[in-house]
């Protein structure tokens, strides 16, 4: 793992867990939504029509796995296979499940490579 | 002269009545005719050979109602072969009123088990079982309730769950004798809390000849078999004391693997009921008739599941003088079916899946002798089931409001600006916070001399696209506080202008008081 240049300005403050990681072994051309790693953690990828985005691994409901999450409402949101809960992917509110949250990461390919930091 | 229908060719099934081969049956106006009252020369004739025909099914357990449920309750009811259902639990003795005011006009007959919490059941977040919420039990209120309405109060649900301490069982057993009405109990823990005493077994225990446990296969903490697969001995007592069990499929309810030791044990479900909401209507519960699959698939014989959604509900319901067999007088509802014969894939809610070969495919329903053709997609359409509140523009539903309405909006915003809440986690929800934004909803509606409906569908159409019901402390508890009063005051003030411009087409029909 290496930690990068922030690809633009408004990251130029954040602190070094808010740095850019490059996703190891996530390739831009492979099967989406993809298992990746971001420091500690366990999460997962997802393609969409707006770019790329992460979030944690599990749902916080009942802990199912976001790789089987479906993209939802025009590829801005993803939906938890087990009871639908669905998640905004700008920010990870819980949109039909008030009160849940889901961790959301930015991912930005350069280079043929991918790389997420969390969103604070 | 009332229209008349012939049901030709198709197997009856009606256990009450021991009936179970091909049979005519014939409806006059809303009712089952005599067959031979009937002329074929003027009647209607419906030709259903290869088609199964059953009196209307009933599932005793739905959401259709807040928090978790349905913008079109009839898309699980009668467009998916179910003529009656239940509300279990969505609202409580301090949203009953407002249960009524917005759950009426269904094609589908719409009886409700309340909650024994005043606010109803508050969602999937893991406050559910944490005892203060549970708040006041107001008995006089109920007594006063259960006497008005006495036709539509079938039984009285409380979850025996989380931290509710047996206690709370004691006192809804108790309510559930003063209003004589049947208890129905919920068990089975959410997967992630571990209380010290599982009020499961308490529940077991408890229960009377003809009280209702519902959830019998779920897989949580609480099952009804020990580890090696045995049914407890205090489930098998509680059966033989007449208690009856209810499947209750749910979202997190029903395990494959628990059903099947529970059954090779010997314990079978008296009533079968889906459990759907929002949350499992897409998968896995699907409909009752995927969860009569789900059923066949374990074993059950086609007169044995018949009888879960037929004699057995209207029994244990009251409901013989209505429903629950094809008797002639009494309502024509009636539900027809295949059988189709593949490969099916079932999955419990565990994601646990077993291939069945048949499965029951309801084709068409008739409620009170008007016919519905069956319609499996109306359910699971996103906008039936997915409530999101409308961010970013005002939901063209508001565009049809009433000035009336529009003034009340203005006046509740002013009203909320005086008023703090924050909103709720799914570890927190101050519930006293919603019962004070409801009184302060109810004493702007007072004022304003709107009925309860148009108050609340006026709060709605303000915030979403769809025709959702949800208790209206709750529901201003999802909002942002800031959002909320910014939005009614906008909705408030649209002009004449803005109005014209979209107060037309069906939405004024849908959302006018």
């Amino acid at each position: 793992m290496q930690t990068i240049t922030p690809p633009d300005d408004k990251a130029a403050n954040d602190g070094p867990t808010k740095d850019w990681q490059h996703l190891d072994g996530v390739d831009p051309k492979g099967k989406f939504p993809a298992r990746g790693r971001y420091g500690e953690e366990s999460i997962v990828i997802f393609q969409t029509k707006h770019g790329y985005r992460g979030t944690s691994r599990a749902c916080p409901h009942m802990f199912a796995t976001m790789l089987k999450a479906e993209l939802a409402q025009n590829e801005t949101m993803v939906r938890c296979p087990l009871h639908v809960f669905t998640f905004r992917l700008s920010d990870g509110k819980g949109v039909n499940c008030a009160g849940f949250h889901l961790d959301i990461y930015e991912v930005e390919e350069r280079d043929g490579a991918l790389y997420a930091r969390a969103l604070p | 002269m009332e229209k008349t229908i012939i049901l030709k060719n198709a197997h009856v099934i009606d256990p009450l009545r021991e009936i179970n081969g091909i049979a005519d049956v014939a409806i006059r106006g809303a009712k089952i005719a005599p067959l031979n009252s009937v002329d074929e020369k003027s009647a209607e004739i419906i030709d259903l050979r290869g088609h199964y025909l059953t009196p209307g099914w009933v599932d005793i357990h739905v959401h259709a109602y807040g928090t978790l449920g349905f913008a079109d309750p009839d898309s699980v009811g009668v467009y998916q072969g179910v003529t009656s259902f239940v509300e279990a639990g969505g609202p409580g003795i301090g949203t009953l009123d407002e249960f009524f005011a917005l759950m009426d006009g269904l094609e589908t007959s719409l009886y409700v088990g309340p909650f024994i919490r005043p606010m109803g059941l508050l969602g999937l977040n893991f406050i559910e079982g944490n005892i203060r919420t549970l708040g006041e039990v107001p008995i006089t209120k109920w007594i006063d309730f259960a006497q008005e309405h006495r036709d539509s109060l079938r039984y009285l649900k409380c979850n025996a769950m989380g931290d509710y301490g047996p206690g709370t069982l004691n006192v809804t057993k108790g309510l559930a004798q003063i209003l004589k009405l049947p208890l129905y109990m919920h068990i089975g823990e959410f997967q992630n809390q571990k209380p010290e005493i599982l009020l499961a077994y308490e529940a077991f225990k408890i229960a009377e000849s003809g009280d209702m446990i519902t959830h019998i296969y779920h897989g949580n903490l609480g099952r009804v078999v020990d580890q090696k697969g045995k049914l407890l001995p205090i489930v098998k007592e509680a059966g033989q004391r007449g208690v009856l069990f209810d499947l209750g499929f749910g979202g997190y309810n029903f395990s494959w693997d628990v059903a099947e030791q529970a059954y090779a044990e010997g314990l079978v479900p008296y009533t079968i009921s889906s459990d759907l909401q929002q949350f499992n209507v897409v998968r896995p519960a699907k409909s009752l008739a995927n969860v009569l699959s789900v059923m066949m698939h374990l074993g059950m014989s086609l007169t044995q599941l018949i009888s879960c959604v037929t004699a057995h509900p209207a029994k244990a319901l009251s409901l013989g003088d209505r429903a629950g067999t094809l008797r002639e007088g009494l309502p024509a509802d009636i539900t027809v079916f295949k059988i189709e014969d593949g490969s099916f894939e079932l999955t419990d809610c565990y994601s646990n899946v077993r291939t069945a070969k048949q499965q029951i495919v309801p084709v068409m329903t008739f409620k009170n002798g008007k016919r519905f053709d069956v319609d499996m997609v109306k359910g699971q359409d996103e906008a039936n089931w997915f409530l999101q509140i409308s961010e970013d523009q005002i939901p063209a539903a508001a565009y049809a409001l009433s000035n009336d309405q529009r003034a009340f909006l203005g006046a509740l915003a002013d009203e909320l600006t005086t008023r703090d809440w924050t909103l709720y986690s799914a570890e927190y929800l101050d519930v006293e916070k919603a019962l004070e934004l409801q009184q302060a909803f109810h004493a702007v509606l007072a004022k304003s001399g709107l009925p309860l409906r148009a108050g609340l569908r006026a709060v709605y159409s303000s915030f979403i696209d769809q025709k959702f019901t949800m208790q209206i402390g709750l529901f201003l508890m999802r909002l942002d506080r800031a959002f909320a009063v910014a939005r009614l005051k906008e909705v408030a003030k649209m002009s004449e202008q803005m109005l014209g411009a979209k107060h037309e087409g069906s939405y004024a029909n849908h959302y006018s008081a």
